[in-house]
């Protein structure tokens, strides 16, 4: 009697786990696009690229484990090319959600053309798995989004900010200018650095203009900011703006006491061919896990993934925004490891269960209660030139500095 | 600073004038709108970026060989594409959707060739540090820019006014039906002239790492509207207005820069629908076209 009981569990718990691999996809479509063309091109291509080679790495070891098939099932990458345009980025969304049907929705890289997908991902209830598009507003009242591989955008300043309050303070800077590309990524970067200054109350900002982000000549408004002899300066741009601001800058003959610049410490072999090692010298800038070596749990470490990117000969500078790239993708390979269906909700729930107990190449992954990425932070570095290359150590805060930044006299 | 923005403005405008010359001329003597004038101007750009980086060749080189280099392709691109347009009913409605399709196959094209990345010419090439101009401190580079824009309009005057190529070319500006009653060959001068406006095209690419800071195959659309307005104010199809028009631009973008800067890159648009709607026959007008 037993005997038969038993045979017969075991016969249905057979037949349960068979239907259960029946009912698993042949693949699981991950949807994403990519400008290979447009102002955007040069920041989403390394994205795009990365998350590529995570794709092809996990499918030539037999695809993505995920628990609720307790199987490993292969990844179908489709990447449509927006080239830039938030219009042709809102078609290609939608035509990701309704008719690609992708189980796993990501975004675009940059504010700009992650503000699209917001909407759009909301409306369908379809989670966002969001790169790189650090907006502020995005994470309001969304339950739709999570934000991968950098922190929101009013984080990313703090350092900075701190530093200019207490060092810069101690060493005499009374003054500050603000120049800002007027866009969600560095607008609310511009937001949150002019709060950070005001709530301490030790600096004054003399000069605050935002240019539209397609500005390529800074050489009037460098003058204009000299007129206004502040001491430090923050200039807040994407990479085609922070290379013409370096240039202009280094053509100008203006020199400043304290420089902040976004991206030298973000695409910094891009920077320095364009601008050269005596421009980036003594520039202040966020240090990412490009320059920074975190040790991961998961996935490759910085080296093994630069190894890789050489290896896939890209024809792209390797920096940031590949490792962001790379790291969605381990996002989405530990989120398939726990979520107990492709369900949307249960997608969102794996996610935010990661928060905490991931620790990438990135840094650790930590989530707020919006979907916000608070854990991979921006600590404030500085470069020095060491003949045609450039060195940035890490100088605030004093917990992780690995060197001691210089405020000019 | 309103001194300074004037100063700077004149002289960013000289090197806009040399953006917009080629396609005011292209259009001037065709009356059709090349759509892929930024695009030319890019493909200038990287020509200037690939010539100083494997041979190290001084960008005023590179002028050179791109006016060369431009001006031969010009000629069976003029004669692969123009003629057909000329004879359809519309031409300057479907030459701003053909080129508007080149412009689009080209920057896809420099993009596959070239990849995404911003590229630039380190700006010591042309002369290390600032140039005191009428006591305001201006990049060396844009001097170099608004000599070359200088001696491109010269060239282009002495062209249109010294030579006899010019005055068929003048001719064909006034009336393309009677150049050809009188015998003139007008597809040969328009084609020179085609081949001409893209060199300077080119030509104004090789400074504009300098001018622009980088360049990406993608900075052809954004060319393009600035050098729209610029001939549009300098009036259309006057050459030698795109000096008034360039000047008005870059004066009219630093002042904007100073004052209300985050509303910058509305001036190419605001020009244009001010001359448009106050001014149609832009600053020049007809009058001096057809002279």
């Amino acid at each position: 009697m037993l005997r038969r009981t038993l045979l017969s569990f075991a016969a249905m718990l057979s037949f349960a786990v068979q239907a259960q691999a029946q009912q698993a996809p042949a693949e699981i479509k991950i949807g994403h696009l990519h400008a290979s063309s447009g102002p955007f091109a040069s920041i989403s291509m390394p994205v795009y690229t990365g998350l590529k080679i995570w794709v092809d790495e996990t499918n030539a070891a037999g695809g993505a484990y995920v628990k609720a098939f307790d199987k490993k099932i292969p990844l179908k990458l489709i990447s449509y090319d927006d080239q830039s345009s938030t219009a042709t980025a809102a078609t290609l969304y939608n035509q990701l959600i309704t008719q690609d049907k992708v189980d796993i929705l990501v975004a675009d890289s940059d504010s700009v053309l992650t503000s699209v997908a917001v909407p759009i991902a909301k409306e369908h209830k379809q989670f966002l798995f969001n790169p790189t598009g650090t907006g502020a507003a995005f994470f309001i009242d969304n339950p739709w989004i999570a934000l991968i591989a950098d922190p929101v955008s009013t984080i990313w300043p703090k350092y900075a900010a701190d530093y200019l309050n207490d060092e810069g303070a101690k060493a005499g800077i009374k003054t500050v200018a603000i120049l800002y590309s007027t866009n969600d990524f560095t607008g609310t970067q511009a937001s949150a650095v002019r709060g950070f200054i005001k709530a301490a109350g030790k600096l004054d900002i003399v000069y605050d203009q935002g240019v539209p982000t397609n500005t390529s000549n800074y050489t009037v408004l460098i003058n204009n900011i000299a007129a206004k002899n502040p001491d430090a300066v923050l200039h807040l741009g994407y990479v085609g703006n922070d290379i013409a601001f370096l240039r202009n800058l280094q053509d100008s003959g203006q020199k400043f006491r304290f420089l902040f610049s976004i991206y030298p410490g973000i695409e910094t072999e891009e920077l320095l061919k364009n601008v050269g090692p005596e421009g980036m010298a003594g520039v202040f800038t966020y240090v990412t896990s490009a320059a920074y070596e975190y040790k991961p749990e998961v996935g490759w470490t910085l080296e093994q993934f630069r190894t890789a990117w050489n290896k896939a000969n890209t024809g792209l500078n390797f920096g940031f925004n590949s490792i962001a790239g790379y790291t969605t993708g381990l996002v989405l390979q530990e989120t398939l490891k726990g979520t107990k269906s492709l369900d949307q909700t249960a997608l969102r729930d794996a996610v935010f269960a990661l928060s905490g107990k991931l620790k990438t190449l990135d840094g650790p992954f930590v989530l707020d209660e919006h979907g916000g990425q608070i854990g991979e932070i921006t600590p404030l570095g500085q470069f020095t030139a060491e003949g045609k290359e450039v060195k940035l150590d890490v100088v605030y805060p004093p917990s992780l500095a690995n060197g001691k930044g210089v405020i000019g006299k | 600073m309103l001194i300074g923005a004037i100063i700077s403005g004149l002289m960013f405008g000289l090197y806009f004038t040399l953006v917009g010359l080629g396609l005011n001329l292209v259009f001037g003597v065709m009356r059709i709108v090349n759509l892929a004038h930024g695009d030319f101007l890019m493909l200038g750009s990287f020509a200037a970026y690939w010539l100083f980086t494997l041979f190290g060749l001084h960008p005023l080189l590179a002028a050179v060989a791109v006016l060369v280099v431009f001006v031969a392709v010009g000629l069976p691109i003029y004669y692969g594409v123009v003629p057909r347009l000329l004879v359809a009913r519309d031409s300057e409605m479907l030459s701003i959707i053909l080129f508007f399709g080149l412009s689009q196959v080209i920057e896809a094209l420099a993009a596959i060739a070239f990849g995404t990345s911003e590229r630039s010419i380190p700006g010591r090439v042309l002369g290390s540090g600032p140039v005191s101009f009428l006591g305001q401190r201006l990049p060396s580079a844009w001097v170099f820019g608004a000599a070359v824009s200088a001696v491109a309009v010269a060239c282009v005057y002495l062209y249109l006014y010294r030579t006899r190529l010019g005055t068929l070319t003048r001719a064909v500006m006034v009336s393309r039906e009677e150049a050809l009653a009188t015998g003139i060959d007008v597809h040969r001068v328009s084609a020179i002239a085609f081949g001409i406006g893209i060199a300077l095209a080119g030509i104004a690419g090789v400074f504009a790492p300098f001018m622009l800071g980088s360049v990406t195959p993608a900075m052809g659309a954004d060319i393009n509207v600035a050098a729209f307005a610029v001939i549009v104010v300098g009036t259309l199809g006057n050459p030698l207005g795109t000096v008034i028009g360039g000047i008005v631009y870059g004066i009219g973008l630093m002042l904007m820069q100073t004052y209300l800067s985050s509303w910058a890159n509305l001036l190419p648009n605001l020009l244009l629908i001010a001359v448009l709607l106050f001014r149609p026959e832009g600053l020049f007008g007809r009058a001096v076209r057809r002279a």
